[in-house]
């Protein structure tokens, strides 16, 4: 059966709840804009009735803290494409880089230099030009100076391409040490978790873990794998472990063929953290991909031309009427002997403009048949099937294309990125309105608790005094 | 349903979108240029190589075939006065051998016509920009000589054969000249300094054999044909060259109007798409203002 006092003590934990209640609206409210910061509901329970024969008297209501408002897998999904939109982020970083060393040529004469295109056709144009007067010493040195403009801006290329390769190397080992705090960070959080909250949401730890794996996807491609106890496993992509309960195992790098190369335990994951995803992943695609498919192309083109004009010059005669030898070639390129690093080797060995040799073997000085012959290799084959000038065309179409599909991707990525972040945050944010009207229906509720407070304040009085008016008041 | 409360940081993000849209257009208007990188327009990048590479190589063949000209023109002038000269020894020899000069008269024939050999040398020994024209592929040696040891002197080449040509972007070759042996000791009677040379030593005494004599004049005759035949090559070279020239000319016209349509910007519609860009900027500079003010939360209404 209810007593006044009993009523009392319900009306007593109905304010204390929505004190509860008010500070959880309170920690929403303060922590608006805290990023990773998940939305808490106070948890009311009805307290268990008691009761009394037949009849149940309701004992009013308990607050039991506060549940975040959490879609683990919405989160994981989050986590997934943001690994992806980091890694072609960063991979288009490092191609609008390599790029720029390509603009084209908008045709007016200060764009032209370190047009690896127009260079070509400067060069060979020489020998045309030596056609008209092979003998002439102006146009002689002609030849020398475009193949001079020619290999430098070739190897200039190719040094830019190193030096840009070293850097991405740089940043891509820089990545690791971030790696190893967070999944350190996730292994001791992963611990606490399991040993205050192992059967329901960890709430601040979970929120604080969450951002820490948020973090990482912007890193590395990883696999998340919920263990029991709310414990999380974490892999790369390709299953190697990172933090398994409430132990890390670290990222450690070391010098392969001259770039870093990254190892859990002995074993080294570098490829198939390339195609992992976040920034790690886009690092180490153009480090190992992009770059040195620039490179390999621009080793060929150089490697070709050099060749081809060295054996070339090497079969006509020069102005003092000597043909090439073995032992004392005609060559106006450093010649190389294989295709890689031809380009960064490019370079004129030729000093002296009359070895250029004009004439045919066996001609008289003024005879322009191997000049002919030089020009006419701008015309043929002579670079993997294809003439100097159209590979170098596909070589930028190519390369253009690449990098315009990565753009592609990065946009649609970052949008399904923004989609998902929208989502999370449409169910995980703080909503000040909401936290407004919660607070506004917490308040009132506390103002009736008070009330009824008082109203049975007033009962008890008048109980006490068993109708006397004036004794207690 | 619940809505983004963080929804005006999308919002400055499409602000950025729309800013770095309005600066590429502005880059791309202050530039004049459309394609700024490989990845805006990779066909069309790769199409400017080819465009360039075709435009500059017919610019280098118009200079070359400006410079050759002038070769062609010097061969061609110089043929023309060899031609005049001969004509002149003809009629020398011809009044010379009529039998009504005496012996004085007849020498001093021999004597002029010994003074056109030597003004005809000159001329198979022109030079053009340091290259002797008619020596063939032996250009840096002048190449005719006349040995007086014999009688009839001999005039010896020492040129070769070579035959220099000019190659046209087509790939059309053109004669650049013709070895000097061909035009002046061609076989048999077409030999021009044969002739010269057999015609001072029939004048040399001041009797003519009046056979002997008709006889060399008539091969001199032949011989200056021959000249003026060879002379033809070297007028189809030039007008070769001109059509060639030409040609490329109208071919690099077409290439530079291609290349011109494919990188220059499209003002007018660059123009347009900056204005809407601008537009869009300022339409959601004025909503996130809008948003972002204090009196947009609930909390506002609130007493107190």
């Amino acid at each position: 059966m209810g007593t006044i006092s009993s009523a009392f003590g319900i009306m007593s934990q109905a304010l204390d709840a929505d004190q509860q209640a008010l500070n959880v609206v309170a920690n929403n409210v303060a922590n608006a804009n805290t990023p990773g910061y998940t939305e808490e509901k106070p948890n009311w329970q009805e307290n268990s009735p008691l009761e009394i024969g037949s009849l149940q008297i309701g004992q009013g209501v308990t607050e039991t803290g506060a549940t975040s408002v959490r879609d683990r897998v919405l989160e994981s999904r989050l986590d997934q494409q943001q690994q992806m939109a980091a890694s072609s982020g960063s991979r288009l970083t490092s191609l609008d880089t390599l790029q720029a060393l390509f603009t084209p040529d908008s045709g007016s004469s200060s764009s032209k230099a370190g047009d690896i295109g127009s260079d070509i056709t400067s060069f060979f144009d020489s020998f045309s030009s030596l056609e008209a007067n092979p003998t002439d010493n102006a146009l002689r040195q002609s030849v020398l100076s475009t193949a001079g403009t020619l290999s430098s801006d070739i190897s200039g290329a190719a040094a830019s391409l190193n030096s840009q390769r070293l850097a991405l190397d740089q940043e891509a080992s820089g990545v690791t040490s971030q790696v190893n705090a967070l999944t350190g960070a996730i292994a001791q959080l992963n611990q606490q978790i399991q040993t205050i909250s192992p059967n329901a949401d960890a709430g601040t730890l979970e929120d604080n873990r969450q951002r820490d794996l948020s973090q990482l996807s912007q890193l590395i491609g990883i696999n998340q794998i919920t263990t029991e106890n709310n414990g999380l496993a974490i892999t790369t992509t390709s299953g190697a472990l990172l933090v398994s309960g409430n132990s890390s195992y670290q990222m450690t790098t070391g010098t392969v063929n001259g770039v870093t190369d990254f190892f859990v335990g002995t074993t080294d994951i570098t490829k198939s953290l390339a195609s992992g995803g976040g920034s790690l992943g886009g690092y180490l695609t153009a480090r190992d991909g992009d770059i040195p498919t620039a490179l390999t192309a621009l080793d060929q083109l150089a490697y070709n031309i050099s060749t081809s004009v060295n054996t070339q010059n090497n079969a006509g005669m020069n102005l003092n009427g000597v043909t090439g030898t073995t032992l004392a070639p005609l060559y106006i390129f450093n010649q190389p002997t294989v295709v890689a690093g031809s380009a960064a080797n490019m370079s004129v060995t030729m000093t002296d403009p009359n070895q250029i040799a004009a004439a045919g073997a066996g001609d008289g000085t003024g005879d322009n048949s191997n000049a002919v012959a030089m020009y006419n290799l701008s015309k043929q084959t002579i670079v993997s099937g294809q003439t100097p000038t159209d590979y170098y065309s596909n070589f930028v179409t190519t390369l253009g294309a690449t990098v315009s599909s990565v753009q592609t991707e990065n946009t649609a990525q970052t949008a399904s990125v923004t989609q998902l972040q929208t989502q999370n945050n449409s169910l995980s944010g703080v909503n000040l309105n909401d936290e407004a009207s919660s607070m506004t229906t917490f308040e009132r509720s506390y103002q009736a608790a008070s009330q009824v407070f008082a109203m049975l304040n007033t009962i008890m009085g008048s109980a006490l005094n068993l109708g006397e008016q004036t004794t207690v008041s | 349903m619940r809505v983004d409360p963080f929804y005006v940081t999308n919002l400055v993000g499409s602000l950025d979108q729309a800013q770095l849209n309005a600066q590429q257009l502005t880059a791309e208007l202050s530039s004049g240029v459309s394609i700024n990188s490989l990845s805006q327009n990779p066909v069309g990048s790769g199409e400017n190589v080819l465009l360039l590479s075709q435009i500059q190589e017919d610019d280098s063949f118009t200079q070359s075939s400006s410079l050759v000209t002038g070769q062609l023109q010097v061969a061609d002038s110089a043929l023309g006065s060899v031609v005049t000269e001969l004509n002149t020894a003809v009629s020398l020899a011809t009044s010379a051998n009529n039998g009504t000069m005496n012996g004085s008269n007849v020498r001093s024939v021999g004597s002029q016509i010994s003074g056109i050999l030597d003004e005809v040398t000159s001329l198979a020994n022109t030079s053009y920009q340091g290259q002797y024209i008619f020596a063939g592929g032996q250009t840096l040696t002048s190449p005719f000589n006349t040995s007086t040891a014999t009688t009839p002197a001999v005039t010896s080449y020492t040129g070769d054969q070579g035959v220099n040509y000019l190659e046209s972007p087509s790939g059309q070759k053109i004669q650049l000249n013709v070895p000097g042996s061909q035009i002046f000791l061609g076989s048999g009677s077409n030999s021009v300094f044969g002739a010269l040379n057999n015609l001072i030593a029939d004048y040399s005494s001041g009797t003519v054999d009046t056979a002997q004599a008709t006889s060399d004049t008539a091969a001199l005759n032949t011989a200056l044909n021959w000249v003026s035949q060879q002379r033809v090559t070297i007028d189809n070279s030039m007008t070769q060259l001109s059509a060639a020239s030409g040609a490329v000319t109208s071919v690099k016209l077409q290439l530079t109007t291609a290349q011109t349509d494919l990188m220059q910007a499209d003002i007018p519609t660059v123009s347009t798409q900056l204005s809407l860009a601008e537009t869009q900027q300022t339409a959601l500079e004025d909503v996130i203002a809008q948003l972002n003010s204090t009196s947009n939360t609930l909390f506002s209404k609130l007493p107190g």
